[in-house]
């Protein structure tokens, strides 16, 4: 469509975001309902026990408590995978990580609930904990966590081999082997979980919940309850913050729906700070082995990445993590011939799961580190060894994965012209030093969850007689605008204006099924369902008008609340004058829409082409600028220079606010973040002792927006939330390599690593701090598939 | 739980040694309400001490400074020749959390609270400055370094109070300083943290030097050998060096989440000699 754009591509103010600045936006916590009970979990104080009793008597007795539950009282498991899932409501009879809940309380008030958790006695017997990667993979001790693991605590190993390896080194002139570990982090949303449930006499259950997946949750509850899902309406309010924490359904939110039920009383649980960190879900942490050959030029000709995760005790979505650090390495710089083998391992801590980037910034961290290993051992620069080795646009990677759209380039050569990386790498002063990396990342999962051949994404819309339109949708806003992007598109569409569009969201009783704020996925698909329902409105009133006019659909516009004829001055028609026309004519207005990925982005037919898939991949490239204290090692990072494609910015002021969010998270990851235990205790629990940066440690950010229009994005549109995340760490110690000449292999890069690195090449020995080592576990012979690096990746229409 | 708020000293230090249970007192709340509400302490009386209007003022006395125990740390730095007679005593104060953290954090909270990281302790040590302590068996004026006794633990007795900092006069050229190094610029406790206070004759030889530690040990160290490679020289090069291996060697850190032992000890050296640079600076000014 040439259409002339008036809404799409210009700065605007977010929807909603008044009421946010202004305090009244109603988030989860904010929930109060008459006759309303307060909810609090007792959590267990070992790593890894079994319960052999709990006495609640005493607490059931304690005046103003309504009800005492135990894992017997809803004893189905679930989890984000469903019918895989192994998330216990509370423990059933093992406590797996020292936070993990054990027993419920609701009661009048949540002093009361607290103080009956303290009358609740669990006898334990204490179990063998397994706290680390390599005591995962050895036979245990004591008895598996899971039953499911393999070969003691592994809960999943994956082996894929995609062209011909030995071939492929053979060819290397070098060959470089590198061992790199990135250490688990949270999510840190500002809003910690809260859950309201309400369970109605007519046998109608309502829950509240800070969710990024209404419509996952909505499966998960009616499957452990085994509710027909009629019966259950989800509503996800604003939420304050995602980033993957609150992507699985949570054991709270069945909690509080069971006490509920138990009660005929609404109740309501609000996670503390402290709980937040025991519910995780965050980064994994991930030790890698990557060898990788190269030609003299600096060309790729095969890679070969193990890869180590420790999942912590459950397994949220860790089956897909595992695959996600093997799957996206490929769609930045050409890979003939790859392999990937990863494991998962269960240990006594925090289930790990989904975080922003979801299993690929660890990968890319060590993907983009070795890179300029090599291109120092070959004498290429950093840029060149990228930019002359990028994959190109509608071409299939190894993996079989189908690029669209990439702006890799301009990325890389945006920020070099900006940085002046080619001149200044090399040869700043001692101390001072840049660094290059990149990343990709997918706009959406081609795949849902759960196998279906329905839409990832419906949109309807409704129009008033007033002329005020109701855009409703699945999509659930968690901050970053998927409220605006439908109110946007619809506005463009319509030719109203943003304020006169109304958004209804997240609401499993009155909006159709969006998938859900994960992936990366809602621009692109709820945007495509939205022009989909629009457009379909759109000629509806056209119709209308175009009789009205006597002139052809084709010749009219509208925007501002009029539709016109830009060829005839005298053929105008104010919105709601035409809404009236036009539901005399054809009766009730309203249309739906819906969208599902095109089957040629859905990547290959092996087990495991499931993940990485997507409608188009974005690319994002930085140049980081660090100081580097020489006598005390301290890491100061001066300014960022990032990239990022993002097909077409829908509004470049929201798409900016995710670039340099993701900056600041990455920059977290980057210097100090880290999830880390003594003896099963998390030692950090809380914001003052969780260090993460503040805004004084985040430097100056330049944000350049790269638009490539892909054509499976609306107008264009690729991904923002998450992509951009992915160059920073990786850039960052590239730069720390410049500035001091020692290579910190490890995620986060404290001062005192590069001091210790710098020590030790003082000493004679090898500059580098890192892991030296990954466990021999046996892999399963891997699946050999046929290479498809380099073909033509075909274009098509959405279905 | 009973909460008090007397506005006399006698009344405040009846109220805690008559209390037959656990007896807190309560300056800006920033480590006890914490702690409290982590459930570590659970005090069934809280005698709040900022109504009491000794410990609530900064005066000049002696030509040194007297500052009450509970004045805040927004207080001093506002505190125009305060800060400029000893501006690494009111540096240190105003690392202490961030400006919110400021306006209720005390320097008697900050010292009482005994842990070995509190950012005002060292500068306040090398100051050589003293605190009164008052209690029903009288009055006491012990150097600030004798407070602590190892972390969370202090010399008072039951009942006892933390009245007020008294901070010397100060000879002319004379500097203070203090420097921290933090993972984080704000909101972080110091993996170490250096005070150091001199003074300079006219030709420019440190004539009187003290060197505080802070978070490489149970408690602050005073490091009289650390002073000693100031006085007498030029606190050129070599007395810097000398001084930072004399920092490093004074320190017994623990391996803890915030620091190897290994890099504590090497950066307590150099912040030693970042700080008395700084130091000698600002005696240069203080003509
Ligand atoms: C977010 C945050 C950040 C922080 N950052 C820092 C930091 O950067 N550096 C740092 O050093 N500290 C830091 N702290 C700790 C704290 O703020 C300081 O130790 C502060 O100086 C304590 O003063 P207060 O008046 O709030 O003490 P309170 O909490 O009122 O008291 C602390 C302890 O001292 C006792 N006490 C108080 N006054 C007296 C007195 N006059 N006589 C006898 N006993 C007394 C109390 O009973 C209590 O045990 C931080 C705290 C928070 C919450």
């Amino acid at each position: 469509m040439s259409k002339e754009l008036h809404v799409i591509g210009k700065a605007s103010r977010k929807v909603g975001v008044m009421q946010k600045v202004s305090g009244q936006t109603v988030y989860a916590g904010d929930i109060s309902l008459p006759r309303m009970l307060y909810c609090k979990i007792l959590r267990s104080i070992h790593p890894y026990a079994r319960i052999k009793s709990i006495d609640s008597r005493e607490a059931e007795a304690l005046p103003g408590v309504m009800a005492v539950m135990n894992g017997k009282d809803s004893p189905k498991k679930f989890g984000i995978m469903l019918r895989r899932g192994d998330d216990e409501v509370l423990a059933i009879d093992k406590t797996r990580f020292v936070g993990d809940s054990v027993a419920a309380v609701a009661a009048l008030d949540e002093e009361t609930a607290e103080e009956a958790l303290k009358l609740i006695h669990v006898d334990y017997e204490v179990l063998e904990p397994v706290m680390s990667i390599a005591e995962g993979t050895v036979p245990p001790n004591g008895e598996p966590i899971h039953d499911y693991a393999e070969l003691g605590n592994i809960h999943k190993r994956v082996s894929l081999e995609f062209g011909e390896m030995e071939a492929g080194f053979a060819k290397a002139d070098l060959i470089q082997e590198d061992i790199f570990y990135y250490e688990g982090n949270t999510h840190l949303a500002m809003e910690e979980h809260a859950t309201v449930a309400h369970y109605e006499a007519d046998g109608k259950l309502t829950i509240w919940s800070s969710t990024q997946n209404p419509h996952y949750l909505h499966k998960a509850v009616a499957n452990v309850f085994d509710m027909p899902p009629s019966r259950i309406r989800i509503i996800a309010p604003p939420t304050g913050g995602g980033f993957g924490g609150k992507v699985d359904p949570l054991n709270h939110e069945m909690v509080v729906s069971k006490l509920s039920m138990m009660t005929g009383r609404p109740v309501k649980i609000t996670l503390t700070r402290e709980e937040v960190f025991y519910a995780h879900r965050g980064r994994h942490p991930v030790l890698m082995k990557v060898k990788t050959g190269v030609k003299k030029d600096g060309s790729i000709t095969a890679m070969d990445f193990k890869s180590f995760l420790d999942g912590g005790g459950y397994g949220s979505l860790g089956v897909a993590t595992v695959y996600y650090t093997g799957a996206l390495q490929t769609v930045t710089y050409n890979i003939p011939n790859y392999k990937f083998q990863g494991a998962r391992i269960v240990t006594n801590k925090p289930p790990c799961g989904p975080k922003r980037g979801h299993g690929t910034p660890q990968p890319r961290f060590a993907v983009e580190v070795q890179l300029d290993k090599i291109a120092e051992k070959l004498g290429i620069n950093p840029l060149d060894i990228r930019l002359n080795h990028l994959t190109r646009p509608f071409t299939k990677t190894a993996n079989h994965l189908s690029i669209t759209t990439t702006g890799l380039r301009e990325c890389i050569e945006a920020v070099e012209k900006r940085s002046n990386f080619r001149e200044q790498y090399g040869n700043l002063p001692l101390g001072k030093g840049l660094g290059l990396a990149c990343g990709s990342y997918i706009t959406g999962a081609g795949f849902p969850i759960y196998w279906n051949e329905m839409p990832h994404s419906g949109v309807q819309i409704q129009i008033d007689r007033g002329g005020g339109v109701t855009v409703f949708c699945g999509s659930t806003d968690i901050g970053q605008g998927s409220d605006s992007v439908l109110a946007y598109i619809v506005a463009e569409e319509l030719g109203v204006t943003v304020d006169d569009i109304s958004i209804v969201t997240a609401d499993t009783s009155l909006t159709p099924v969006d998938l859900g704020s994960y992936s990366s996925r809602v621009t692109l698909m709820t945007g495509n369902a939205a022009i989909d329902a629009a457009r379909k409105l759109r000629t509806l009133l056209f119709e209308t008008a175009a009789k009205e006019f006597g002139v052809p659909l084709e010749s009219l516009d509208a925007r501002d609340n009029v539709v016109f004829c830009p060829e005839n001055e005298n053929c105008s028609i104010s919105f709601p004058d035409l809404v009236v026309k036009a539901e005399s004519e054809h009766g009730t207005l309203g249309s739906v829409g819906s969208y599902a990925p095109p089957p040629s982005t859905l990547g290959g037919k092996y087990k495991g082409a499931g993940v990485g898939p997507t409608p188009a991949y974005t690319y994002s490239a930085a140049v980081v600028l660090v100081d580097v204290d020489l006598e005390t090692a301290e890491l100061k990072v001066e300014k960022i220079w990032i990239a990022h494609d993002v097909g077409k910015a829908i509004n470049p002021l929201l798409v900016q606010g995710q670039v340099e969010g993701s900056v600041y998270m990455g920059l977290g990851e980057a210097m100090m973040e880290e999830q880390v235990f003594r003896r099963g205790l998390h030692k950090t629990p809380s914001l003052l002792d969780y260090k993460s940066p503040t805004f004084l440690e985040t430097p100056d950010i330049e944000t350049i927006l790269i638009e490539t229009n892909d054509p499976n994005g609306p107008y264009g549109a690729k991904e923002a939330g998450q992509g951009p995340l992915l160059p920073i760490m990786p850039a960052v110690a590239n730069a720390v390599y410049d500035a001091v000449g020692v290579r910190i292999d490890e995620i986060p890069i404290h001062p005192q690593k590069i001091f210790k690195a710098m020590r030790d090449k003082e000493k004679g020995k090898e500059g580098r701090y890192g892991p030296k080592g990954v466990p021999e576990i046996p892999f399963p012979d891997p699946i050999r598939v046929e290479s498809q690096w380099g073909q033509r990746a075909d274009q098509e229409s959405s279905r | 739980m009973r909460y008090e708020a007397p506005d006399s000293l006698d009344a405040a230090t009846e109220l805690l040694s008559s209390e037959p249970g656990v007896s807190r007192i309560l300056a800006g709340g920033t480590d006890l309400l914490v702690q409290m509400h982590a459930g570590m302490t659970e005090p069934d009386l809280i005698v709040d001490i900022k109504k009491i209007p000794d410990l609530r003022a900064i005066v000049a006395e002696d030509s040194g400074f007297r500052i009450g125990a509970a004045v805040t740390g927004a207080e001093m730095g506002e505190h125009r020749e305060l800060k400029s007679a000893w501006p690494g005593v009111v540096e240190a104060v105003e690392l202490i959390g961030s400006t919110q953290i400021q306006g209720r954090a005390t320097p008697g909270g900050n010292l009482c609270n005994a842990s070995p990281a509190a950012d005002s302790v060292p500068a306040m040590v090398a100051a050589g400055a003293t605190v009164t302590v008052v209690g029903t068996e009288g009055t006491r004026e012990i150097p600030v370094q004798e407070i602590c006794t190892g972390p969370g633990q202090t010399s008072l007795k039951k009942g006892e109070i933390v009245v007020s900092f008294k901070l010397p006069a100060r000879p002319s050229r004379s500097g203070d300083a203090y420097l921290r190094m933090t993972p984080r610029t704000e909101m972080d406790i110091a993996v170490v943290g250096v005070g150091v206070n001199l003074t300079m004759d006219q030709e420019g030889n440190c004539i009187d030097a003290r060197v505080a530690i802070g978070a490489v040990a149970p408690t602050v160290l005073l490091v009289p050998e650390a002073a000693a490679a100031l006085i007498g020289t030029k606190v050129d090069e070599s007395a810097l060096a000398e001084l930072a291996s004399a920092a490093s060697a004074a320190c017994r850190p623990i391996d803890d989440k915030r620091g190897t032992k290994k890099y504590r000890i090497k950066v307590a050296g150099v912040l030693a000699k970042r700080a008395a640079k700084i130091a000698v600076e600002r005696a240069g000014q203080s003509l």
